[in-house]
Parts: C-alpha cells; sequence; structure tokens
C-alpha cells in the first residue's frame, strides 16, 4: 500500500511535469508576450530592455527551469493583464467554483436518487419512463444553452432569482460563502441546476440500475419476510447497498464539475476560476492561462489518487499492488 | 454467438459479386431489419437526413445569403419571427438577429458549419484513433503500452479542459478546432479498437488467416478490421455529437470560431446579449436546432449499439 501510493506520487508527479512543460512550451509558441507588456509607443531599445528584463532572451530550457524554480516555491508568474501573482488570482476566485461545483452535486443527489429510485421500484409506470425519457434528453441537452433558457425562464420572463452573480457572501466557522444565507442560495441555484444538469441524468441512470438489480436480491427478501415496513426496506437496507457505486461516481465527477463550471460561470458571470479562465484566454493572459492548467492537472491527479486508495479501503478486492495504475 | 457483419464491407462484397443464394438474408439486409424495429431510431435517422440536406443545400434553398453585406440591411435588426423583410421580398419566419440578418438563413448556414466541424474531426479521429489502437494491438510490448498508458491518462482528464488548453495554446479557427477536437477525440476510439481487435485476434479466422500464411498486415487490415467496424461505427456516431455539442460549446465561450464562421454556437453567443431584453429568439432558434441535431445523432447511435451489439440475442 505504502510503495503503491509512493509509486503513484511520482508518476503523478511526473504527468504534472510532463503537463507543465507542454503547456509552457506551447504558450510560448504562439508568438511573443512582449507586445502586450510593454507601451505601443515605445522604441528599440525600450522593447529590449523590457525582454531582457522578463528573461525572454534567453533560451526556452533556461525560460522553462526558471519558471519550475518559481513554481517550486509556489510562484506561477505574475498576471499580464492584472500586474499580481496568477496563483494568488486563481486562489482567490477557487472558493466561488468550489461553492458552485458543491451546491451542484448536491443537487443531483436530491433530484437524483429519488427520482430514480423512483423508476427502479416501479419501472412498468408511465412516470418511470418519463423519468427515463427526460434522462436521456438530460444527456442529449448542450449545457450552455439549457443555462441561457433557464435566465429566459427563470429570470427574464418570470423574475423569480436574479440571472447573474453570487450574491452576498457571509462568513460562517471561518468559511465565506452564498451557501448560509437564503439569498445567497437564491443567487446559486439557477447556476448550481445548470451545472448539476448532466450529473442528474447520470444519477437516475446509476441508481435505477442498481435498484431493479437489488430488489430481487435474497438479503431484500429476507428483510420483507422479517415483516419490516417497506419505508425501512427501501430506506436502510437498499440504500445502503445502491449508494455506493452513486457516491463512487460523484467523488470522481467532482473534478469534472470544476471543469465544466467554466461554461456555467461564464453564462451567469459567477464570479469563479473558470470564468477567469475564459477572459484570460481571450486576453492572451498567460501566466494565468498556466497556472489555471497546472492548478487544475494537479486537482485531477489528486482526486484520481484519492478515488484508487478509496476504492482499495471500500473493497478488499482491489489490490492496489498489482494494479499499474 | 452470433456477430452482426459489418455492413460497409458485406455491402461492397454483396454490390461486387452479386448474392449467390438470393433467397439468403445477406447479413446488411439483416442489420437494416433490425434497425427498423425501433420507431424512435428511424423517426430520428429522417430527422438527421433532413437536418443534413438542408444544411448541404443552404445557398440554395435560404432567402437572404446572410454574409453578403448587400442582401442585409441593419433597419431589419432584431425583428420578432414573423416579421416581413423591409424589401417585402420574403418573411422572417424566425425573425433577425443583432445585425439584422435572417435567423433562419443563418442557422441553415450555421448548421453547414456545425456539421462540417463536427463529422471532419469525427471521421480524422476515427482514423488517426483506429490506426494507433491496431497498431499499438498489433505491435504490442513497449508500443502497446505507450499507447495505451496516454490514452488512460487523456481520458482521465474531461474533453473540456483538454480543448481548452489546446485552443488557448492554438488560437480561433475551424482548422484549429478541428485540431483540438480531434486531439480530444482519437483517445475514445483507440482504446474501442483495441478492445475489439484484441477479442477477435483470439478468434479462428484469424489462426485460419494465419496458417494461410497471410502476411501480418493483411491480416490486421483485411480480416482484423472488418470485425472491429461495429463498435466503431458505434462510437463514431455518440463522438460525432459530442463533437458538435463541444464546438458550440467553445464557440459560445467565444473561443472556438471567429464571427467569421459562424456555427450554431456562435450564433447562440451573439443572441446571448439580446435575452435579457427579452428578444430569446437570437439564442433560442440556434440552439432548438443544435438541440435536435445532436438529440437525432444521439437516439440513432443508442439504437445501433443495440442493433450491432452481438451479446443481445436476436
Amino acid at each position: 500500500m505504502t510503495a503503491f501510493i509512493i509509486r503513484r506520487l511520482m508518476q503523478s508527479a511526473g504527468v504534472v511535469l510532463a503537463m507543465s512543460l507542454i503547456v509552457f512550451t506551447g504558450m510560448h509558441l504562439i508568438g511573443d508576450p512582449v507586445y502586450l507588456l510593454v507601451n505601443p509607443q515605445s522604441d528599440q531599445a525600450e522593447i529590449e530592455a523590457a525582454i531582457r528584463r522578463l528573461g525572454l532572451d534567453r533560451p526556452l530550457w533556461e525560460q522553462y527551469l526558471h519558471f519550475l524554480k518559481g513554481a517550486a516555491t509556489g510562484y506561477l508568474g505574475d498576471s499580464f493583464v492584472h500586474g499580481t501573482s496568477a496563483l494568488k488570482l486563481i486562489l482567490e476566485r477557487m472558493p466561488a467554483t468550489m461553492e458552485l461545483a458543491f451546491a451542484s452535486l448536491l443537487m443531483a443527489v436530491v433530484i437524483g436518487i429519488p427520482l430514480g429510485l423512483y423508476a427502479g421500484l416501479y419501472p412498468q409506470g408511465i412516470a418511470a419512463r418519463v423519468i427515463m425519457a427526460t434522462s436521456i434528453l438530460g444527456f442529449s441537452l448542450p449545457t450552455f444553452w439549457v443555462g441561457i433558457m433557464m435566465i429566459m425562464v427563470f429570470a427574464v420572463m418570470l423574475g423569480w432569482l436574479p440571472s447573474t452573480g453570487r450574491g452576498p457572501t457571509s462568513t460562517f466557522l471561518g468559511m465565506k460563502s452564498s451557501l448560509f444565507t437564503l439569498e445567497g442560495w437564491r443567487y446559486i441555484v439557477l447556476p448550481a441546476l445548470n451545472l448539476a444538469l448532466l450529473k442528474v441524468s447520470l444519477v437516475i441512470r446509476l441508481t435505477r440500475a442498481g435498484t431493479s438489480e437489488a430488489i430481487h436480491q435474497d438479503y431484500i427478501k429476507f428483510a420483507r419476510a422479517k415483516g419490516l415496513s417497506r419505508r425501512r426496506v427501501v430506506g436502510v437496507h437498499l440504500m445502503k447497498n445502491i449508494l455506493i457505486p452513486v457516491v463512487t461516481v460523484l467523488g470522481l465527477e467532482f473534478g469534472n464539475q470544476i471543469a465544466f463550471a467554466v461554461v456555467t460561470e461564464t453564462i451567469f458571470a459567477w464570479p469563479g476560476m473558470g470564468r477567469l479562465l475564459i477572459s484570460s484566454i481571450q486576453s492572451l493572459d498567460r501566466p494565468v492561462i498556466v497556472a489555471y492548467l497546472i492548478i487544475t492537472v494537479l486537482m485531477f491527479v489528486i482526486i484520481n489518487l484519492v478515488v484508487d486508495i478509496l476504492y482499495s479501503v471500500l473493497d478488499p478486492r482491489v489490490r492496489l499492488g498489482e494494479k499499474s495504475a | 454467438m452470433k456477430l452482426a457483419e459489418p455492413s460497409v464491407a458485406a455491402a461492397e462484397t454483396e454490390a461486387a459479386g452479386g448474392p449467390l443464394q438470393p433467397s439468403v438474408e445477406t447479413p446488411f439486409q439483416r442489420f437494416v431489419a433490425d434497425f427498423r424495429d425501433s420507431r424512435i431510431a428511424v423517426g430520428a435517422l429522417a430527422v438527421l437526413l433532413v437536418t443534413v440536406v438542408l444544411a448541404i443545400a443552404a445557398p440554395w434553398l435560404v432567402p437572404q445569403n446572410p454574409y453578403d453585406l448587400a442582401q442585409v440591411d441593419i433597419l431589419d435588426a432584431r425583428l420578432p419571427p414573423g416579421t416581413p423583410s423591409s424589401t417585402g421580398t420574403f418573411t422572417h419566419w424566425l425573425g433577425t438577429d443583432g445585425a439584422g440578418r435572417d435567423l433562419l438563413s443563418g442557422i441553415l448556414y450555421g448548421l453547414r458549419i456545425s456539421l462540417f466541424v463536427g463529422v471532419a474531426s469525427g471521421l480524422i479521429a476515427m482514423a488517426v484513433g483506429s490506426a494507433l489502437g491496431l497498431a499499438a494491438t498489433y505491435a504490442g510490448g513497449r508500443v502497446e503500452t505507450l499507447v495505451m498508458r496516454v490514452v488512460d491518462l487523456q481520458l482521465s482528464f474531461p474533453a473540456i479542459l483538454v480543448a481548452l488548453m489546446l485552443i488557448a495554446v492554438l488560437g480561433k479557427g475551424v482548422d484549429k478546432i478541428v485540431i483540438a477536437l480531434v486531439t480530444v477525440q482519437w483517445a475514445y476510439y483507440a482504446r474501442t479498437v483495441r478492445g475489439s481487435a484484441l477479442v477477435e485476434s483470439r478468434k479462428e479466422y484469424v489462426a485460419a488467416a494465419r496458417c494461410l500464411g497471410l502476411s501480418n498486415a493483411r491480416i490486421v487490415f483485411r480480416h482484423i478490421l472488418p470485425n472491429c467496424l461495429p463498435p466503431i461505427i458505434v462510437v463514431a456516431t455518440v463522438q460525432t455529437a459530442h463533437a458538435i455539442a463541444l464546438e458550440a460549446t467553445l464557440s459560445f465561450l467565444g473561443v472556438g470560431l471567429p464571427q467569421t464562421e459562424p456555427s450554431l454556437g456562435v450564433l447562440i453567443a451573439n443572441g446571448f446579449e439580446y435575452m435579457l431584453s427579452g428578444k430569446h429568439w437570437i439564442s433560442f432558434f440556434p440552439g432548438l436546432a443544435l438541440l435536435v441535431t445532436i438529440v437525432s445523432i444521439n437516439l440513432v447511435g443508442d439504437h445501433l449499439r443495440d442493433v450491432l451489439n452481438p451479446r443481445l440475442s436476436r
């Protein structure tokens, strides 16, 4: 187990390093950043001075090593546009993204599990068919278009909910979030629902598949034979067993949520790190792009590692030592 | 186990040599009959064909070339659906956008671009991915480990993140977005092809071909590849729908196609700014066209999966 974790950590470091190399070189292939940084009226001498000051006259490998040296101490360069540390910019916006991803996962569970359970318990009913058909639609609908339609219906036509921004945040137990006030929830409900859409479909399908399989198992029959109420059989015996795959998949999907938040944040003007990425791509703010990608890759590598370790803890049949992941 | 024969190869053989026994159902006929079982899938296929024909024939169907400035009048901007145009020659059935372009014409032109990008990137990714998957299986050893590692690594990141990363490096444009989509998608094909090629290579007909002394290349391309086609076709339909959706998403975010190549995603993005003032049709109708295209491809793909799956008894 320890050997596995060490080996995986080394592999992960390799992946992050390779990614940083690819992104760093790619960024430098697309043109000279110096013209974005200097005054448009500056003459040749000033431009050359700026190039020297930024270290852009050095060979690429030397620049990369310099970048790595900075990265090792937690410095990923300064944003061209904002003039402050790129890492700080991203970390400032990270709580908003995390909050959105968390709220959407919560919605996926709260909406998806009851619907999936119902569809699994009464597969022949009309309601179950409607639920399953809707879940197919949920897979096919382009997220961003649904987001626009949500704004149109709930914000413009009905005027029930605000369409943009994060709303007021309040501090609770040292965490700043808009989830602690009702007003904050009014702001997050549309973006979170939009981001949750795909996951709701996924959870419905997983729960339904698990339910229709588990319902014929002996332990369910035995629980019934013991005379337990239907509520207890479904709520305790059934739920405990079908939740394992649902929880695992949702854990894996958390990273996806953060990546897809890019789209939702742009539509709903949510001040998270995804929106920062899009505006950085549009303004060619390279240090921020590089920092965002490195942080995200790092996050993914960690999530994958944690999930693999959790698998082996939850399921004794999985032997990590033999797996060459 | 009965394997549904690859339709394309079978159809070609039939066309070339003619059926020896006309009474026997060919694999292709069986495939067609199986496919017709689902009315939903047949309907979806019909819708899809109509969409493709509309997209291809757009220049001859639409009342206005929306990108010919001589035909567009800025005074017609943001007209609601059903308003007659200021020239009085035709009606804007779906309204006009912020620059006075007829929306129906814009959608059909946009459909052309969206479908082209989706199909082109799907086909290239299929060729690249299948070739690498086959090569991995064929070469084995280090090459196989290397290719499959890269596949695993890439599939552990969400497609949109990889695409954004590439777009950040490459920039905007049709060619660049196709490159990004191919890079995102090839891994799905490689994994699928390797999986089924591994299964196929252990079958008796491959052993028989070996005994006949056929070259390895001939065995891989003429014997194994045709038998891997059913799963490839299924992945291709699903991935083409994904590619269209992903391109639309990137274009909506403003990092995909430029304004000069207005795909459906660009049209939706253009309409988004008018959404808050209640002019919903500028975003709504392009989105509807996108939705119909993606859903019909997915429904066809879903049914193809059932028809081509040898494990389902038929």
